[in-house]
């Protein structure tokens, strides 16, 4: 490859580094973004590194049970069989089990830390698999059109009736709880609006100048597709993929919720599964899992929703 | 018009008719049977096993291949049988219809609370644009649309049932459907439901009123002395409406399927989301089926009345 082959390439590229830069700075404007982008960073290095100094969240203690969080305390009423009288102590929170322990005795930070390993992670993984094959799928049928768009397109709306939810526990009940089956199943289920989306992008794209100049010059299909049409619809790709983050991880919580969550793995969904039954006994266990996930799902709102003012040209920051 | 419905309703058919498809083969194909749980009862009787199951087996056909199964089922479904029910012993038919009022009610007094306040909110946010009205409503419907909805319901039983005692933490089906006991304890369920929709709806209405009030034909009106009421009322929110429709309608069809089935099963309301989610733990398919078929066949109506009345809001738009 010459340099004169490749510089019309960087040009068309939607996604150079100078770009890049003016939309963090148009990004950095909107602060409620930023306050989102940081804590999916902190919750990112807690995932990441947190492991390596909490305790194991799988550890069962009966003799550190209900424990409540550090500045709360509750009352315990223990029968005593000698007096035949209930004697009732004030338990304070440990500094050992700072969010409070639950019905098992496990600790409660160690459970909260490895449920945003688990969010993080299938939120990415099976965002990452519906994008890809959205923006796959969106832009074939609008590039080949004909048949090909109508059978894509039908194939869609098929998808896209389906009941989403009802899907995922039929087919996690029929193939076994396990993170990569639940992560696979809300990828390979979850790419139907992008592709509507990025197909009617590219749509418009198809007619424009650029690409019929590049078809003029001689340049393969292939080479339309992933030279231009791909990295036009790139900053929607983005806006979508954090956008839909949120619902991912939200699907993954309710899944363990009712009781379908990897069971080899602690998420915040089966901690809220437990917390649900000992709400009368151990608030904080329903309670902490549910913030953790309320503020994640917020912060990629917030996210999502500055990169599209940051992005979108007709915008004013 | 007429042959645009009808190609609509034909395609619907089509579509329900896969999903009707896909769902029985994976049901089929699972490595459970619906009479499992019978055979719990005869183990426990001491009688043997393996040719118990095959008997009822054989006389629900269940033994035969699956593509024959598929046949059977579907031949019976075009005469109006949908089949038994084994988790329950009874009809599906009589299943679902002691069961469907249940998420009905749910649905609609949810979806009624959320379009009536969020639209209201939504009004209020985009007239008073970049006040204090404006950013208090702003950060509400971030926060609705954040919260995850069976966790809201959850801090809800434990806010209002355990710590103030205002409502039962279980629901009681002993009261009708339509009193005022029932709709009392309906309160937190519909607000666990509907918080997610509202501030949903918040945020539409706003943006779309932000657009319209932008628009010349507003500018005159105001040019032309009428008072902002009517400014508002009729030039800004009947264009607003618009969008708003589709947005609504669409919604509806994911509530049936989404927020209803978890709501029902955090708050304990015996609805078709509780009804299936048994059946699927039970393997009892033609529950899953029907309740699967009904339920699309719902999204798919409001998706073709949603284009209909859009042609009547909008006489600009044809479908020919």
């Amino acid at each position: 490859m010459t340099e004169a082959t490749k510089a019309p390439r960087r040009i068309s590229s939607g996604f150079n580094s100078r770009l890049a830069g003016y939309y963090w700075e148009r990004l950095k404007k909107n602060r409620l973004s930023l306050v989102g982008l940081g804590f999916i960073a902190l919750l990112a290095l807690l995932g990441i590194f947190g492991p390596l100094f909490a305790q194991d969240p799988q550890h069962t203690d009966f003799n550190v049970k209900n424990l409540p969080p550090l500045g709360f305390s509750i009352q315990e009423s223990i029968y005593d069989i000698k007096t035949d009288s209930f004697t009732t102590t004030t338990l304070p929170g440990r500094p050992d089990h700072p969010l409070g322990t639950d019905s098992k005795g496990r600790d409660m930070l160690a459970m909260l830390i490895s449920g945003s390993r688990i969010s993080l992670l299938v939120g990415l993984l099976a965002t990452g698999i519906a994008i890809f094959l959205g923006t796959l799928i969106g832009v074939l049928a609008a590039y080949a059109g004909g048949w090909v768009d109508n059978v894509l397109m039908r194939f869609t709306d098929i998808m896209m009736t389906f009941p989403f939810f009802l899907l995922l526990v039929l087919i996690v009940f029929i193939l076994g709880p396990s993170l990569t089956i639940i992560v696979a199943v809300i990828g390979l289920t979850g790419w139907t609006g992008a592709a509507r989306l990025i197909r009617s992008e590219a749509l418009s794209l198809r007619t424009r100048d650029f690409i019929t100049a590049s078809k003029a010059l001689g340049a393969s299909d292939s080479r339309v597709i992933f030279n231009h049409m791909i990295p036009n619809v790139i900053s929607l790709v983005i806006i979508m993929a954090t956008l839909s983050i949120p619902g991912v991880i939200m699907a993954e919580a309710a899944l363990s919720f009712i009781g379908m969550g990897d069971p080899m793995s602690t998420s915040w969904g089966t901690i809220l599964n437990t917390g649900q039954h000992t709400m009368d006994t151990a608030w904080w266990v329903a309670v902490e899992p549910g913030i953790m996930l309320f503020l994640t799902v917020l912060s990629f709102n917030f996210l999502g929703d500055g990169l599209r003012d940051a992005f979108d040209p007709h915008s004013i920051i | 018009m007429r042959s645009y419905i009808i190609k609509r309703l034909i395609y619907s058919v089509i579509i329900a008719w896969g999903i009707l498809t896909i769902t029985f083969i994976l049901l089929r194909i699972g490595p459970t049977s619906p009479v499992d749980r019978y055979l719990l009862n005869i183990a426990a009787k001491g009688q043997d096993i393996e040719s118990v199951k095959q008997a009822i087996e054989a006389r629900y056909g269940l033994d035969k291949p699956i593509a024959e199964q598929y046949l059977s089922y579907m031949g019976n479904l075009l005469q109006g049988k949908w089949g038994w029910s084994f988790s329950a012993s009874m009809p599906v038919l009589d299943l679902i219809g002691s069961h469907w009022i249940y998420s009905f009610q749910l649905i609609l007094l949810s979806t009624i609370f959320a379009i009536l306040l969020g639209v209201s909110l939504g009004m209020l946010s985009a007239v008073k644009q970049n006040t204090k009205v404006d950013y208090a409503t702003s950060i509400f419907s971030f926060i609705g649309i954040s919260i995850p909805g069976f966790w809201l319901g959850l801090m809800l039983i434990l806010v209002f049932g355990v710590q103030l005692g205002w409502f039962k933490t279980y629901y009681d089906t002993s009261y009708p459907i339509w009193s005022l006991q029932n709709l009392k304890q309906l309160i937190l369920p519909v607000l666990a439901l509907g918080i997610g929709e509202l501030a949903a709806y918040v945020r539409y209405t706003r943006s779309a009123m932000l657009d319209n009030l932008r628009k010349e034909f507003v500018t005159t009106a105001r040019a032309k002395g009428l008072p902002e009421r009517t400014v508002i009322g009729k030039h800004v929110l009947r264009n607003a409406v618009l969008p708003l429709v589709t947005i609504i309608m669409f919604d509806l069809g994911s509530i049936v399927f989404g927020g209803a089935y978890l709501t029902e099963i955090v708050f304990g309301i015996p609805g078709l989301g509780q009804v299936s989610f048994n059946a699927i733990f039970a393997d009892d398919y033609a529950v899953v089926v029907a309740v699967t078929l009904i339920g699309t066949f719902l999204v798919l109506l409001i998706n073709l009345s949603t284009d209909l009345i859009y042609t009547y809001l909008d006489p600009r738009i044809r479908y020919d």
